[in-house]
């Protein structure tokens, strides 16, 4: 399976320990990843914030790209799938938009078709390369460990362009018990993690946090596993925040998907990929030297 | 009400009803009070335009989209606050983290970039080179809808 890679801005920049797993274990599941070369921002919430046509056209002009490549683009990224799938979907069905829209475009030489779809990993993992493919893969099964999944918000949200998610358990829950590892309900599962609101309030950011991880303790889990590399961050440093902050200590690790994945397959994380983690996932790390 | 109503994703203010559902899902009106979307939107209903615009409330909402899933009437209160937003920014009222965001957009292609450090690394760990992104077609894009001037001093 082919895809146009769109690897974002936070990825590359803050989080190479999720890039790198991603690019280790596509292979094993017969995916190929097809650079975008010269790809922009996906223009996430703040620049839609700003002006609704400067997203439109941004976010159209990568779409406009995996077109000409013949293929479905790939996000990372939670805020990347929203504006993408968003921008997508309203170019399909509002004619006037997309009037707009490929007027713009018209001077950078790109003409919006509506001919690719927009997927994010862990869906196309689910949908395209399929759970019995995933479980084929796993050599060193997660069985003791309990999972509090941070699907992030939109993974999910809101439901008129995800038709597939519902609440409750997600294509995510599924994933990652593929893995072998108990994917446990918790309260406010479906609750932002507060990263949005870094650089316009922090301290705000920092109180929701703090519910999600107070209900995330509350459930007794060994870690937090998300495909959102903006929870990862809020969830991980933001625990050190916190501990400053309100004195509270959680010591919950956080793993991206990808590399929950990537450990079951029996890769080992480099040191540099462990480190990234502020907090220690060594628990995690021990379950692996024990098999 | 209607200023909002005819900007797009802004539609969703004609539908509410004021029953408060927006505000009881909303992650950030549980720890900050001043931030009450149903207010808002009742604000936005009686017209108290210089209200909402000079105010921050609008930038409290983290765009988590669960009221979007929640309201009885579909009318999509996180969308609207999209349009606000927009309709601040235009008189020059826009946080200064969204500031700094667009600017980089503008100049860089990307909202965040990687420190130098960063850059050593990836090269370091193999990962090569951070994506080159097209800046020229960026910025005719952004010219073209006036963002450059929109986020320097608002239309």
């Amino acid at each position: 399976m082919k895809y146009a890679f769109f690897l974002g801005c936070l990825i590359p920049a803050r989080e190479p320990n999720y890039e790198n797993s991603i690019r280790k274990i596509a292979p094993k599941l017969d995916i190929e990843l097809i650079e975008m070369k010269g790809a922009n921002c996906c223009a996430p919430f703040s620049i839609q914030s700003v002006d609704h046509m400067s997203w439109l056209a941004l976010a159209a002009r990568n779409l406009c790209m995996a077109e000409q490549m013949g293929l479905d683009i790939l996000t990372l990224c939670n805020d990347c799938y929203e504006s993408l799938l968003m921008t997508n979907t309203i170019l399909k069905e509002d004619k006037e938009k997309l009037d707009k829209v490929n007027k713009i475009l018209a001077d950078v030489g790109l003409e919006f078709k509506g001919k690719t779809n927009v997927k994010i990993f862990s869906d196309a993992l689910y949908e395209d390369v399929g759970l019995e493919k995933v479980r084929k893969t796993i050599k060193n099964p997660f069985n003791e460990l309990r999972v509090a999944v941070q699907p992030g918000c939109h993974l999910a949200k809101p439901k008129r362009i995800h038709f597939r998610q519902r609440m409750g358990p997600t294509s995510l829950d599924e994933l990652v018990e593929a893995t072998g590892a108990k994917s446990i309900l918790y309260e406010r599962k479906e609750a932002c993690c507060g990263g949005p609101l870094r650089g316009v309030n922090d301290e705000v950011a920092l109180h929701v946090a703090k519910q999600k991880l107070d209900s995330i303790k509350a459930a007794g889990v060994d870690c937090i596993v998300t495909v959102c590399p903006f929870c990862f961050i809020e969830l991980d440093m933001g625990q050190l925040e916190i501990k400053r902050h309100f004195g509270e200590e959680y010591n919950l690790p956080v793993v991206s998907f990808a590399e929950l994945l990537r450990m079951a397959m029996g890769m080992k994380l480099e040191d540099w990929e462990i480190k990234t983690h502020r907090i220690p996932i060594t628990k995690i790390l021990d379950m692996v030297e024990a098999k | 009400m209607h200023e909002v109503a005819n900007t797009p994703r802004g539609q969703g203010v004609l539908a509410c009803i004021q029953c408060g559902r927006c505000t009881s899902s909303c992650p950030v009106a549980r720890v900050v009070n001043e931030h009450n979307p149903r207010k808002l939107m009742e604000m936005i209903i009686l017209g108290l335009r210089s209200e909402v615009l000079g105010g921050q409330l609008p930038w409290y909402c983290l765009s988590c989209f669960t009221c979007l899933d929640r309201c009885p009437q579909g009318g999509d209160v996180g969308e609207a606050m999209f349009a606000i937003r927009n309709l601040t920014v235009k008189k020059g009222n826009i946080p200064e983290g969204i500031r700094t965001q667009a600017r980089s957009l503008f100049e860089t292609g990307r909202v965040v970039n990687a420190s130098k450090m960063a850059l050593i690394q990836r090269e370091k760990y193999g990962l090569g080179k951070e994506p080159v992104v097209n800046i020229e077609d960026v910025q005719r894009i952004l010219r073209k809808t006036s963002f450059d001037k929109l986020i320097t001093k608002g239309l």
